[in-house]
């Protein structure tokens, strides 16, 4: 649905993998930088980062500092003046300081601290994970009441000041959007019904961790809600969303009751909002919760390395239901952390509670295993 | 002539901003009414398609409109979906949000 060829080739199908590591040993600065570079698309690489941030220390220090790439974070403020004509006005770029227009600063930093996200604790390189420069609008329309991600950049309002502030205010928003470009560029994910839902799902999952990781909170200290402070304070609520109490942040005259279910009893099928993708994203929003807190701890963690692993899953398809997404976090958490561990309870548990349930007997079985790694196979049975 | 507005979409689904409303031209002051035929005019809003603009999947989280107009028999309705391209039915988009918060109700209250 993206146009983008999953699999980008790079130098990595050409180059041994022990070749690379030579010249990342003993190769001049100019070659170390852009193997570097190119192999951090590489899935041998992806899998030593990921043991890197998800692994006891011991095992880290086995991987060599050295295969670290340098962080190539490239932001860049435009105010659109109100008008709604792209691109507007370059308000701020990367390293530049503070321009005095809070909504520019809010961008910038929130970008900022969505990038360190993916980069420090998922070792991806921004949104297509080499190096894609990361472009917000703000100051978008005239009592613009909304953020929105148009397949190339961030979009936000400046709330009508009735009942919606400024939408750069919250930075799970500006992560919320950010997230939508990686599962673009990651996922198959079509932006409809189930599918849809977990789309939306993934956006709230790391825009809420880009929160909770900015104000260093625990699982347990988080509130674990969407777009806190959006609201004037002439809106009964809190946030537009609740991924702990999904159908709580809001029930107000003018925006009508948060509409959202936790649990799958409470499905709600319609045709509105692409399929109730901002609706029944609630769903998997509280299984991702419940796996957090049940681990306890930093949620970015392991939680949050669960989830990354099944969005990058070959195995997640276009329509993919709840269902089938579920059954891949499980297969991750086994191949991340190990068969019959906490993380693979944790998990299944919390699928579980919101209704959607995985047999035993099927959760290891390859669904589907095309185009994956030996290595990164389920274990058969 | 009347004229009914559907909002979808957007970051968040809420109930209450996605009722459609509905308006009619003699209920809204001179100017404002002139000010919507002359839109509808210059947008060609009769002769448009049904989903006009770029038929592009990407994205996320855009709103998206719904207009539908009646007009002494005819009656056709045109799927915005932000950021609206053309200026002439960006421009109208705006004229009928603005009326139908201060003017509209429900889309059903007159049927
Ligand atoms: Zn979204």
């Amino acid at each position: 649905m993206h146009g983008l060829p999953r699999h980008r080739h790079s130098i990595h199908c050409i180059l041994p993998p022990y070749l690379a590591r030579q010249i990342i040993q003993n190769g001049s600065p100019q070659q170390r930088a852009r193997i570097l570079r190119t192999l951090a698309i590489d899935n041998t690489f992806r899998a030593m980062r990921l043991m890197r941030s998800g692994m006891p220390r011991m095992a880290r220090a086995l991987i060599p500092g050295s295969m670290v790439v340098e962080s190539q974070k490239q932001r860049t403020i435009y105010d659109m003046k109100n008008s709604e004509q792209f691109p507007g006005m370059v308000a701020r770029i990367e390293g530049q300081g503070d321009t005095g227009d809070v909504a520019v600063n809010e961008a910038y930093t929130g970008l900022g601290a969505t990038y360190d996200l993916y980069w420090e604790i998922f070792g991806r390189n921004s949104i297509d994970g080499n190096g894609m420069p990361l472009n917000a609008h703000v100051h978008y329309g005239t009592d613009y009441a909304n953020a929105f991600w148009d397949g190339e950049r961030m979009v936000f309002g400046d709330g009508d000041g009735e009942i919606f502030n400024r939408f750069t205010l919250a930075i799970d928003v500006i992560g919320h959007e950010l997230a939508h470009g990686v599962t673009e560029y990651e996922g198959p994910l079509a932006y409809f019904l189930q599918a849809g839902a977990l789309n939306e799902s993934l956006s709230d999952v790391f825009g809420s961790l880009v929160k909770q990781r900015t104000l260093n909170q625990t699982a347990e200290q988080a509130d674990w809600l969407i777009g806190a402070g959006l609201f004037t304070d002439e809106v009964e609520g809190k946030a537009l969303r609740s991924m702990k109490e999904p159908g709580t942040a809001y029930d107000d005259d003018v925006l009508g009751k948060d509409p959202q279910p936790g649990h799958m009893r409470d499905f709600v099928r319609t045709w509105e909002d692409n399929g109730g993708v901002h609706i029944n994203s609630g769903i998997p929003n509280r299984a991702f919760y419940l796996v957090a807190t049940d681990l306890g701890g930093y949620a970015w963690e392991r939680a949050g390395h669960i989830w990354y692993e099944t969005l990058r899953d070959p195995r997640l398809k276009a329509d993919s239901s709840f269902l089938s997404f579920a059954r891949l976090t499980v297969i991750a958490a086994a191949r991340l952390y190990g068969q019959g561990g906490e993380e693979e309870k944790a998990v299944r548990d919390a699928w579980n509670q919101v209704g959607v349930r995985i047999s035993r007997a099927k959760a290891g079985e390859p669904i589907e295993a095309v185009g994956m790694p030996a290595e990164q196979q389920p274990v058969a049975h | 002539m009347r004229i009914e507005l559907k909002r979808e979409g957007g970051l968040a689904f809420f109930p209450g901003l996605s009722r459609p409303r509905g308006v009619d031209l003699g209920e809204l002051p001179p100017d404002t009414a002139e000010a919507i035929s002359r839109g509808v005019q210059e947008a060609r809003f009769f002769e448009q398609p049904s989903t006009p603009g770029p038929a592009s999947q990407r994205g996320a989280d855009r709103t998206s409109y719904t207009v539908t107009i009646d007009d002494g028999g005819r009656r056709h309705s045109v799927q915005l979906v932000e950021p609206v391209e053309d200026p002439r039915l960006r421009a109208l988009l705006e004229l009928l949000k603005r009326a139908v918060k201060e003017h509209g109700g429900s889309a059903h209250a007159h049927q």
